[in-house]
């Protein structure tokens, strides 16, 4: 096997390094293929992870609705699928083609890898298709079960492809520190480039991240119906499935940042330069970018939410409390917006009146950061609380008693977040990073238990009145819009934040890029290319939507069953 | 149906445009690469200065952290009332010049830790080579300081991590501290004593080497420096890719041989 790949680093080193691509250049057709390609994989990654719960509740819940649901998901995969797999082939062809000493460095490490990756590819493949048309074949008893785990086989074949892929890009990130730029590529072995600092991290953030970006085009998808339905029920019908895209979209990226934090603490551990380039070099002002972004999602999302409650009886009882949410999510974003350490040149230092702003720099600080996204989830969080118990009064003898103490842990939540966010200011760095664990901590056993005594006091609940779905104004739809666009140009920008602290280095001080395209690009450009490959994977999932239309009938049924009364 | 997609299509153009302005509108830094220096032998002190001056606000990466005030000393203008870098550079370390000073500043950065900062440099000869280093040399000494470095401390070799020391701590021959095989000679040489102590001298950095000799046999200890990463001590996890890696390539055969040796007899 060795020698196999020493003949073919010997083939790769006597050729070129590079090539050229016409017009464009190398590093743009390269940047173009591999961002549609991850953006069509996240999308076909993150869809049959919601697709297998809605069907699971479907199942177990007995809710016809949520079978048809993760149908009509799975349709939409069918298409996107192929898509993935056009792209990725253009990937690899201008890869292989444009940079190809690099490609057979890759393949030397990792071509053992790439062949179990094509494997699994063909399997998952295959289940797709069993699990799309198996759909109303096996759709009673012991077979729908056994579809169901076809759904979840789905998912693991589709989380190892991932996991197979990321191993590539997390080595060309953080090799392992024992591979120097003399160590030959054949004599690196397999596990030990593929066990490297960021690969378990970038795994788990994708894998989130996936959920969060399928739940925003499947939102997106279901807006487009609405705003294109020609009846009452099939506007309900899409009205709902765009309230599950979003609440899907949106409950995982309230876990997101967390996983982001822990990918950012593996870079700085696996070295210090790196990390400070990504926070605090040429980087930096891509994190007040990434803070707008965040703070549209945010409002979007609560937007949505709070528009929504405009359909359901019983609450106009929690509107005067969304005013207040506005404003701590506003506060939140121009907090987590506020610009710290920039470069900056003299004349720029002069203007601020030192290297931080006098006032503002207190709130640049990851102190302030940390805790405005924490109170921004917090907040986000009462939102769907709020929603949730809309149209329902509780009956449990202890309801008042447990709506105090969830009111006393949203309190003690927001108050450890508060205090360990001030005295991060009095403290040393080493210690205040430790603070962010507590913040994050509360914050999340806050959720758990405020969401199990919301469900234990919703028991036999009295309803005071049924959701009406499809009575959403249109511009509710649009905000879907807005979060699937600002989803995936987030998702671009952020791809090309790990991409980019490498720097001039194909493979992190092993091997360096040698191209005129070497040099990391400023956020400007980064921005446009970024814009490029969006609308172009916009405009495709457009046709792949249209083309789902047309092919077959949307799986939503004229219903004459009573009208939806749950969320 | 067409108005809602000229609208939707509105709404999808409209935000890309926004953000891609937004982002057009900050600051453009763009990340440089170190472009080769080639300095030739009669290269003058204002060329140096010049080249430096380049890489410290460009490729070097420099102005990530100095002169922001936080991480890391401010070099260009004044540092608690010491004068920029060129100032005060040769009064940091008692018998060491200002040249000697910065260069070791660069080359092995744990070694000098200014007081109330994080040890947060990468060894800038990972990352530089020697010309590069010495051109940057010479720019922080023109900072109020006068430039002494010439062409003659500029090694023909060049390339990251093919640095060569300098000749004014004891550098100029091959390997370490001029070839020297006494070890405490290398182990001062090599910059070791910047994180882990030997004896009574050395810092508390990485692991202590008095008596490594009853931790490591003498393979271990050979390996840990060629390949520093491989083994880590318990308790120094978060030190990982500190040390350099660069040893196998600086020291001579002889000179890691007694070191090894050297070491293994601390018992």
């Amino acid at each position: 096997m060795a020698h196999v790949f020493a003949l073919v680093q010997a083939a790769a080193d006597s050729a070129a390094a590079y090539r050229d691509f016409p017009v464009i250049g190398s590093r743009a057709a390269i940047w173009i293929a591999a961002e549609i390609h991850l953006m069509f994989a996240a999308f076909v990654l993150g869809v049959p992870i919601f697709a297998v719960v809605a069907e699971a509740i479907g199942i177990f819940g007995k809710d016809q609705r949520y079978d048809r649901l993760a149908k009509e998901f799975t349709r939409l995969l069918l298409i996107a699928y192929s898509a993935t797999a056009i792209w990725g082939a253009v990937f690899v062809f201008l890869l292989s083609t444009l940079y190809p000493r690099f490609w057979a460095y890759l393949t030397a490490i990792f071509g053992v890898s790439m062949w179990v990756y094509v494997s699994i590819f063909f399997f998952e493949s295959f289940t797709l298709y069993l699990y799309y048309y198996g759909w109303d074949r096996w759709k009673q008893g012991r077979a729908k079960i056994v579809h169901w785990c076809l759904g979840i086989l789905l998912n693991i074949w589709g989380t190892a492809v991932m996991f197979i892929a990321d191993s590539w890009l997390t080595y060309m990130m953080t090799p392992p520190r024992d591979i120097t730029p003399e160590t030959s590529p054949a004599s690196i072995k397999l596990w030990h480039a593929i066990l490297n600092h960021t690969w378990m991290p970038i795994n788990i953030h994708r894998l989130i991240g996936n959920v969060v970006f399928g739940g925003a085009i499947v939102g997106a998808y279901a807006s487009y119906r609405f705003l294109a339905a020609k009846t009452d029920e099939e506007r309900a019908h899409y009205d709902w499935m765009g309230y599950v895209g979003n609440f899907i979209a949106i409950s995982a990226l309230i876990v997101l940042p967390f996983a982001g934090y822990w990918l950012g603490r593996e870079i700085y551990q696996y070295d210090q330069s790196m990390g400070i380039t990504m926070m605090g070099g040429f980087m930096s002002w891509l994190w007040v970018i990434q803070a707008f972004l965040i703070a549209v999602l945010f409002l979007a999302g609560n937007y949505y939410l709070w528009v929504g409650m405009g359909r359901i009886p019983g609450a106009e009882r929690f509107r005067p409390y969304t005013k207040w949410l506005l404003v701590v999510l506003v506060l939140g974003a121009l907090v987590w917006g506020t610009p710290h350490t920039m470069i900056a040149d003299s004349r720029e230092l002069a203007a601020m009146g030192g290297s931080h702003h006098p006032l503002l720099g207190a709130l640049g600080v990851m102190s302030a950061k940390n805790t405005a996204v924490n109170l921004m989830i917090l907040s986000t969080f009462l939102s769907f609380l709020l929603y949730r118990r809309a149209n329902i009064r509780q009956v449990v003898p202890w309801a008042k008693t447990g709506t105090r103490i969830q009111a006393a842990m949203f309190v003690i939540a927001a108050g450890v977040v508060l205090f360990f966010g001030i005295r991060g200011y009095f403290v040393e760095a080493i210690v205040r990073i430790g603070y962010s664990v507590y913040q994050v901590g509360a914050v999340l056993a806050c959720i758990v238990f405020v969401t199990v005594i919301d469900v234990l006091m919703a028991r036999g609940a009295q309803s005071l009145g049924a959701i009406q779905w499809g009575k959403m104004p249109p511009r509710s739809q649009y905000a879907l819009f807005i979060l699937a666009v600002t989803f995936t140009w987030l998702m671009g920008l952020m791809g090309f934040a790990r991409s980019g602290i490498r720097q001039h280095w194909h493979v992190w001080q092993v091997m360096q890029d040698t191209t005129p395209y070497a040099a990391t690009p400023a956020l400007g450009y980064a921005a446009i290319m970024i814009s490029t490959c969006v609308l172009i994977f916009l405009s495709l999932v457009g046709f792949i939507f249209w083309l789902g239309g047309l092919a077959e009938k949307s799986t939503f049924v004229p219903s004459t069953e009573a009208p939806h009364v749950g969320h | 149906m067409w108005a809602t997609n000229l609208r939707i299509i509105g709404i999808v153009l409209g935000t890309l445009a926004l953000y891609t302005l937004i982002a057009n509108k900050i600051p453009q830094v763009q990340s440089e690469v170190p472009h080769a220096l080639t300095l030739g032998a009669n290269v003058t002190p204002e060329q140096l200065v010049a080249a430096g001056d380049q890489l410290y606000h460009g490729a070097g990466g420099c102005t990530a952290c100095h002169g922001l005030g936080t991480r890391a000393p401010n070099l260009l203008t004044d540092e608690k009332g010491l004068g920029p870098i060129g100032a005060r550079c040769g009064k940091r370390e008692a018998g060491k010049d200002c040249k000697a000073y910065l260069y070791e500043s660069l080359t092995s950065p744990r070694a000098y830790v200014v007081s109330g900062y994080e040890p947060i440099m990468p060894e800038m000869g990972r990352i530089l080579s020697p010309q590069q280093i010495w051109a940057l040399v010479a720019f922080l000494e023109s900072q109020s300081g006068t430039v002494d470095v010439t062409a003659s401390d500029i090694p023909a070799a060049s390339g990251p991590a093919a640095s060569a020391a300098p000749a004014a701590s004891g550098g100029g021959g091959p390997g370490i501290a001029g070839g020297s095989t006494e070890p405490m000679t290398i182990i001062r040489g090599a910059g070791c004593t910047g994180c882990h102590k030997v004896g009574t001298e050395g810092g508390a950095i990485g692991p202590n080497l008095t008596h490594v000799g009853s931790r490591l046999s003498a393979a271990l200890i050979r390996e840990c420096i060629l390949k520093p990463d491989t083994r880590v001590a318990k308790g120094y996890e978060k030190f990982v890719g500190v040390m350099p890696k660069m040893f196998g390539n600086q020291l001579t055969g002889a000179q890691l041989e007694a070191l090894v040796q050297f070491l293994s007899s601390q018992k």
